[in-house]
């Protein structure tokens, strides 16, 4: 390859990589929960969390996402809103992350 | 509890904020399905298309951004300009292409506002931290419930506005112009006993003033800058190109 085409293959990777980045930008927000009327992110440490600490349990206690302590006393309905929606996110990001693959082949 | 958006939309000799008003409100409706009550001025209010209360008032026009007229010196009154119970104010160049804002509006924090921004087009966060003593926070979007604490955020706001150049000093910030951003910080830093307080934990997309707008959708944006195109859907935009009223 000659080194226009070498600069062509960097800054495709470069467009496809900014693309990946914005989408997962996007994720993060659309990974934003508001429940009891605080405000929780419904990423995998959030999840892992509740699924782990709702065992056995009825309620517990965690804390938003700037660190205000909140009763969950329905942790079923949480962790299925919070699945719900991590789902949702991901499944967008994974359809970008596709197009941007696709595009960059 | 009433909810609703509230919006500031003067147009100055160059941009016609009118326009860019006009295709923030048809987003609004469309995703965020919310009463949008307008405060303007009255040569600017018959250049407003969309369905929305508006309120006329007299706008002070002595502030300035690169030499050109920047009439931002009204936000710390959405306190009083509001008809809601719960409102989100925000900049007319915030295009909301998702749901974000309605979720956060399901929140009872009395006070939010985004801490982060960055921009699309280099995915940097937008730092200003060696230009002040304090963080700054992005006044393009706050969300306000009627308290006697958020009253006191937007008098000490006020406050600031009145004093700026000694704030400026205070808390040694480089840029001289009023800046709301700035303001808020202030103003949340101060009423939060210099402690940290409440805030939207994502970071707000942000298109460099430089880019080129190629096209606007009903669910995203087309952006150029140098030979880079990307396109951005079902998220919120922070258009800093005023050339969007324009596209």
């Amino acid at each position: 390859m000659n080194i226009d085409q070498l600069k062509e293959i960097s800054k495709q990777s470069y467009d496809a990589s900014l693309q990946k980045a914005n989408a997962l930008k996007k994720a993060e927000s659309d990974q934003i929960l508001v429940y009891n009327n605080r405000i929780f992110c419904a990423d995998a440490e959030t999840i892992c969390f509740v699924r782990t600490v709702s065992e056995g349990r009825s309620s517990f206690f965690m804390l938003d996402r700037n660190s205000n302590p909140v009763e969950i006393t329905d942790p079923t309905e949480f962790l299925d809103l919070l699945l719900q929606r991590n789902q949702s996110a991901l499944n967008t990001y994974h359809q970008l992350y596709q197009n941007i693959k696709n595009r960059k082949v | 509890m009433t909810k609703g958006v509230l919006l500031y939309c003067f147009d100055t000799p160059e941009v016609s904020y009118s326009t860019i008003t006009d295709r923030c409100i048809s987003l609004i409706q469309r995703n965020l399905n919310l009463p949008v009550t307008v405060i303007t001025d009255a040569d600017t209010k018959g250049r407003i298309k969309s369905n929305c209360a508006t309120r006329v008032i007299d706008v002070e026009k002595s502030n300035t951004k690169l030499t050109k007229p920047w009439y931002n010196l009204e936000r710390h009154l959405a306190f009083d300009h509001s008809p809601y119970d719960r409102t989100a104010v925000m900049d007319v160049d915030y295009f909301c292409y998702s749901d974000k804002i309605l979720r956060l509006l399901q929140s009872d924090n009395d006070f939010l506002v985004h801490k982060s921004a960055h921009e699309v087009l280099n995915m940097k966060e937008m730092r200003y931290d060696r230009e002040a003593m304090l963080d700054l926070v992005w006044a393009t979007v706050l969300i306000f419930d009627k308290t006697p604490r958020t009253r006191a955020i937007f008098d000490t706001v006020k406050l600031v506005k009145e004093n700026y150049a000694h704030y400026c000093n205070l808390y040694r910030i480089t840029y001289k112009n009023f800046r709301n951003d700035y303001a808020f910080a202030i103003a949340l830093n101060q009423i939060n006993g210099h402690r940290e307080y409440d805030v939207i934990p994502d970071s707000i997309a942000t298109v460099r003033a430089d880019a080129e707008i190629i096209e606007l959708k009903h669910n995203g944006a087309v952006i150029k800058y140098k030979d880079k195109i990307i396109s951005l859907q079902d998220q919120d935009l922070h258009f800093l190109n005023k050339d969007i009223a324009n596209v």
